[in-house]
């Protein structure tokens, strides 16, 4: 069965890219502008991972995080930010953090980070 | 010559006091003489009783034809001598040396009189009405001086007392001279102060801080003391519009970098995409890859020029012009917009409104850009005030614009000046009110907001009426920062 990835970032652009990319690898992707609604489906449903940008309005990427890691303590998170400051950087790996990418985004590399997210 | 307030006061005490001190001697010397004229009374009282006891004896004599009488009669008028020549300087001084030889005079007559009748009884009868005359002229004289003397204390009370009331009416007078004097000296000074206060309150520290000052008193001193504070605030704003300047650099460029990040991020991730999908991708979607990039080159071109925009050393072109028209013009831009989105326009416009010295295209710019704001915040349509009037407080025009839309949190409030603060997400850049502000401010006005969360926003612009001013003939101001 397909591993489930579910992709959350305001800008439309990232979630488009980000679903061709990982479809095209074979996994089920869905994706969230909005991260309210993210939200409630990551509260009806379990991800193999979650990917999302840290700053969004209304719900942040650090609300995602720890939500997930109080429901699905082995679903992986990854980070992704515009400017990556080391506050923003500690909070996250004190609430267990798979991993964390600086924009602009590297697809071989988050490509890489999932698929060690998914074996280990 | 400047006198200090403590000089002054020192000075006003010490004419006081000898004010005070002239009036206790006249009333003591008033005293004085009173005292004196009432022991002259009482020495011409006693004198006048001895005469009246002559005056029995000498009937007793003539008239009952008591032998024994002239002896005693003798006796009295030597006591009577005595007594006067006792009282000699008292009564030469108080009525006159002539006064007093006159009744010295008389007295040694009427005793040798009285000696020689004595010697030779027989010839009182011839001597009886020389002598008896002689007694009665002593009598008047004494009855004549005691009314004379009486009527002179009477008349010396009454002059002490008629002194003692003009003296204490001047004194009231002095009193109230020195009074207005001091109240309108101090007040006059302390007026001074007043508008150097209103200047400093009302954050003029300039114009105080350069207006030159000797301190020639206390409140000279207090007022030297408002100007140095004055000139340190001025020095102190310096500072902190330095530094605020500082912040709002290191504000404006994580903005840029945040701002600038994403459509960065999207083209790099659309390049990346693009090449690790190429086989797998249409023409068609080929063709979409690349509109998204040049999308997002424009995003980031966008940002450029409204950075450029807000930092840009633009010259303001100053005119004169109605508030009215320039509420007027504005809304005729985004009227159709304010249709479409189903808002309602309120306008008030009050009359006489002063003329703005105003560069119109940027104060245009920034009530548009209020407009919008207040259009998006009411995404269900609401309604939009849009109100101009005369500041009553100073001379300066209001223009509110209020709507009625979902309002601005109470904890962000105070960003939404800043740059690249925004609450609109990818639709906004975050300058627009930043930009604003910053025409505002060239404008020597001010832009404030109220908001309540759920029922709506309201921004109120002030500008300051005034002239065409010095030095800007051509119509033209450097922005100053």
């Amino acid at each position: 069965m397909a591993k489930e990835i579910i992709v959350i970032d305001d800008e439309k652009i990232v979630c488009n890219m980000c679903q061709k990319v990982l479809e095209a690898e074979g996994y089920q992707v869905e994706t969230f502008t909005d991260s309210v609604q993210a939200l409630d489906r990551i509260r009806e449903k379990r991800f193999d991972v979650v990917v999302t940008d840290l700053k969004m309005e209304k719900v942040s990427g650090m609300d995602i995080l720890r939500e997930v890691n109080e429901r699905y303590p082995d679903t992986k998170v990854i980070m992704l930010t515009a400017y990556a400051t080391l506050d923003a950087a500690i909070e996250a790996i004190r609430e267990k953090i798979f991993d964390f990418f600086p924009k602009p985004v590297k697809i071989e590399d988050l490509k890489r980070s999932i698929k060690k997210a998914l074996q280990s | 010559m400047m006198l200090t307030i403590r000089q002054r006061t020192i000075i006003a005490a010490i004419s006081q006091a000898v004010l005070i001190c002239i009036i206790c001697a006249f009333v003591y010397l008033s005293f004085r003489t009173i005292i004196s004229k009432l022991r002259t009374i009482e020495i011409i009282d006693d004198l006048n009783i001895a005469v009246l006891e002559m005056r029995k004896a000498e009937k007793n004599y003539f008239l009952y034809k008591d032998a024994g009488a002239i002896a005693e009669l003798i006796v009295l008028g030597q006591e009577e001598l005595q007594g006067i020549q006792e009282e000699k300087s008292y009564i030469s001084s108080n009525l006159g040396q002539k006064t007093y030889n006159d009744l010295e005079t008389k007295i040694k007559q009427y005793v040798e009189m009285a000696n020689f009748i004595k010697g030779n009884p027989k010839v009182a009868p011839d001597l009886e009405s020389r002598f008896r005359d002689l007694g009665h002229q002593l009598t008047t004289l004494f009855a004549l001086l005691l009314k004379q003397e009486r009527k002179n204390v009477n008349h010396i009370i009454m002059l002490g007392v008629v002194t003692l009331i003009v003296v204490l009416g001047l004194l009231l007078l002095f009193q109230l001279v020195l009074w207005r004097y001091f109240s309108r000296l101090i007040i006059q000074e302390l007026a001074t102060m007043e508008p150097l206060i209103a200047k400093v309150s009302e954050g003029r520290f300039h114009e105080v801080a350069v207006a030159p000052i000797t301190p020639h008193n206390e409140i000279g001193i207090a007022i030297k003391a408002i100007s140095d504070m004055a000139r340190e605030l001025e020095k102190r704003e310096g500072q902190l519009l330095q530094s605020e300047k500082l912040a709002s650099l290191g504000v404006l460029i994580s903005g840029v970098v945040h701002e600038l990040g994403n459509p960065l991020n999207n083209i790099s991730l659309m390049a990346q995409t693009y090449l690790s999908l190429y086989d797998m991708l249409g023409d068609e979607e080929k063709k979409n890859f690349m509109g998204d990039i040049l999308n997002q080159s424009e995003r980031i071109r966008k940002i450029m020029h409204n950075l450029l925009d807000f930092s840009r050393q633009k010259k303001q072109e100053l005119e004169e012009h109605d508030p009215g028209k320039l509420v007027d013009t504005s809304l005729s831009l985004v009227i159709n917009h304010m249709k479409l989105a189903n808002v309602e326009l309120h306008k008030t416009i009050a009359p006489d409104l002063p003329r703005l010295y105003v560069d119109a295209p940027q104060i245009e710019q920034v009530l548009i850009n209020l407009y919008v704001n207040a259009i998006q915040a009411m995404p269900e349509g609401g309604d939009l005030y849009v109100e101009v009037d005369r500041d009553p407080d100073r001379d300066a025009v209001i223009i509110r614009v209020r709507d009625t839309g979902h309002g601005i949190p109470q904890d962000i409030l105070p960003n939404i000046f800043d740059p690249f603060f925004s609450t609109k997400g990818t639709k906004g850049t975050g300058l627009g009110l930043s930009v604003s502000y910053g025409i505002i401010r060239q404008h020597d006005g001010e832009i404030t907001v109220e908001s309540q969360e759920g029922q709506g926003t309201t921004f109120t612009i002030r500008l300051p009426c005034r002239g065409k001013q010095e030095g800007e003939t051509d119509g033209q101001r450097n922005h100053r920062d």
